[in-house]
């Protein structure tokens, strides 16, 4: 059992993907594509609400990964999570420029996504990779290499952060009714 | 019944938001259903951050699965296509120069770190240099094989008054000296542009791009060998200094991939070899790791009087001046002076 735990922590991937990226080697890029393309227009759709926008974010984060291997450090994070947060902080700024969009709905989810991108990183990383991800808080743990009841108190501090923002959003109206 | 909600209540109250989020394992959600049922804060805090998730989600999106098959393919082939242009510029160079490409792609990539940050190109990284001047002295290290491929100089740091009578690594360091004096007269990515047209310029030659002009020896830097090896040398300085930088501006550049690896290797192993000379006592070396391989150094026919064991990157530090023998970790057995003469000439390479 313990070999198992050992060796189902998957770091070695990341760091080879990394290397190979760092290298010019395309066939990781690729790779990534293959892995992560999916999660990324995924995140990016939520937030930004359109199947165009998404693609586009696909190939600004993915591009930026290329040009630039060094800003992703696999000591620090899964390439999953970074991945991830690097899509949806390109969709908030996107729906930030864009402004344009009516509705109460669909403004209320932007500011909770931009309120999202304000989180300290570590309640950052382990949102996207269960909320966005859809890993569970052992998975979570292990991807991130922190002990399991960590990854459970920082979705707590994470989420409640979002909910207090619901609760009391910056908006004046909604501050004289409470 | 056994339990006492009040005690578990913590437990529970760290679970519920990764249960809003879907996150919770298989047994947990039993028993978080049977603690919400007798804890009225648990079951308005679990509805509090289900609200949360539910905006998070936003409206439901309408389907497009089949469309983003689709779409996933285009992507793929848009992203591949922007790579490329992106980042090379050239055709994949032959197997010899493959290392010397990549190194030099992984540069690039780092120095990309400094856009918008000029001041970090003044952070010291080795010797006397900071990053400009290690770029510097790069494109000072790039110039011999540059000039005898009939590449024309990318500096315009006037060549100094050593001679050609004076010995190569006098006629080198001279050399390093004056670009690194003329580089900094410019802005950094004066330099950064210089050195990446030089290393650009190798990597489109023909010698870059077949074996057959590769395998003319040519003597450089005190070395007559295969201009495909001179390629395989500036690999690893150019690596080397990627190292240096890195480590300098608080950033990991991985070692080679393995398969790069291995040649830096085999052209280390081959030039140690050519050190030790035939008067050495004969010593296994066996390279671990990935990029690994087992040599007899010294004379063949003798019995091997000791053994050594290194990692493959060590052994490239080693060689490369960036470990010293007492700092190099390593498997030793029988005759330690032998062991010791063959990591002692390693060191004395000094490669870079």
């Amino acid at each position: 059992m313990d070999r198992r735990t050992a060796h189902s922590s998957t770091p070695p991937r990341d760091e080879d993907l990394h290397r190979r990226l760092v290298y010019g080697d395309e066939s990781a890029l690729g790779e990534v594509y293959d892995a992560f393309g999916g999660l990324v227009h995924a995140v990016a759709r939520t937030v930004t609400r359109s199947t165009n926008a998404a693609e586009d974010v696909v190939q600004e984060v993915l591009t930026h990964l290329w040009a630039r291997p060094y800003a992703f450090d696999p000591a620090r994070g899964s390439l999953r999570a970074w991945l991830s947060m690097l899509a949806h902080r390109r969709a908030v700024d996107r729906v930030r420029d864009a402004e344009h969009e009516p509705g109460a709905a669909l403004a209320d989810a932007a500011l909770l996504h931009a309120a999202l991108t304000e989180l300290p990183l570590a309640q950052r990383q382990v949102l996207h990779l269960a909320y966005f991800a859809g890993r569970t808080y052992r998975q979570v743990a292990v991807e991130l290499g922190i002990p399991e009841d960590t990854a459970k108190i920082r979705l707590r501090a994470a989420l409640r952060s979002l909910a207090d923002r619901l609760a009391d959003p910056p908006d004046p109206a909604v501050e004289r009714g409470i | 019944m056994g339990w006492d909600p009040a005690e578990e209540h913590p437990e529970i109250d760290a679970l519920l938001a990764a249960w809003a989020l879907d996150a919770v394992m298989s047994g947990d959600e039993e028993r978080i259903r049977a603690h919400i049922e007798d804890c009225e804060d648990c079951t308005e805090e679990l509805a509090r951050l289900r609200e949360a998730v539910h905006r998070l989600d936003g409206p439901p999106a309408e389907p497009a699965k089949g469309a983003r098959k689709g779409a996933d393919k285009v992507g793929r082939g848009r992203l591949m296509a922007a790579a490329r242009a992106a980042r090379t510029g050239h055709d994949a160079p032959a197997a010899h120069a493959a290392p010397y490409a990549a190194a030099v792609a992984s540069l690039e990539a780092l120095l990309r770190e400094l856009d918008g940050t000029p001041a970090r190109w003044g952070t010291p990284v080795v010797h006397d240099w900071d990053v400009q001047g290690t770029v510097a002295h790069l494109i000072a290290a790039d110039e011999p094989l540059a000039e005898r491929l009939g590449l024309l100089p990318v500096t315009r740091a006037e060549p100094g008054g050593t001679g050609d009578a004076a010995p190569w690594e006098v006629r080198w360091a001279a050399r390093t000296e004056e670009v690194v004096a003329y580089e900094h007269t410019r802005p950094p990515a004066e330099t950064a542009e210089a050195w990446r047209t030089q290393a650009h310029g190798l990597l489109e030659l023909p010698e870059a791009r077949e074996a057959e002009p590769a395998a003319l020896s040519t003597a450089l830097m005190g070395r007559r060998l295969p201009v495909a090896d001179h390629y395989v040398i500036r690999a690893f300085e150019t690596w080397i200094h990627t190292r240096d930088i890195g480590r300098a501006l608080g950033l990991v550049v991985p070692p080679p991939p393995p398969v790069h690896l291995r040649r830096l290797v085999a052209l280390a192993v081959r030039i140690l070899d050519l050190a030790l000379g035939d008067g050495a006592r004969p010593v296994l070396l066996a390279v671990e790791g990935e990029a690994g391989g087992d040599w007899v150094l010294g004379p063949a026919a003798e019995p091997v009087a000791a053994e050594l064991v290194l990692e493959a990157v060590d052994l490239c530090l080693l060689v490369g001046g960036r470990l010293t023998p007492q700092e190099v970790s390593r498997g030793q057995a029988g005759d330690a002076a032998a062991a010791q003469h063959v990591l002692a000439t390693a060191a004395s390479l000094a490669w870079l």
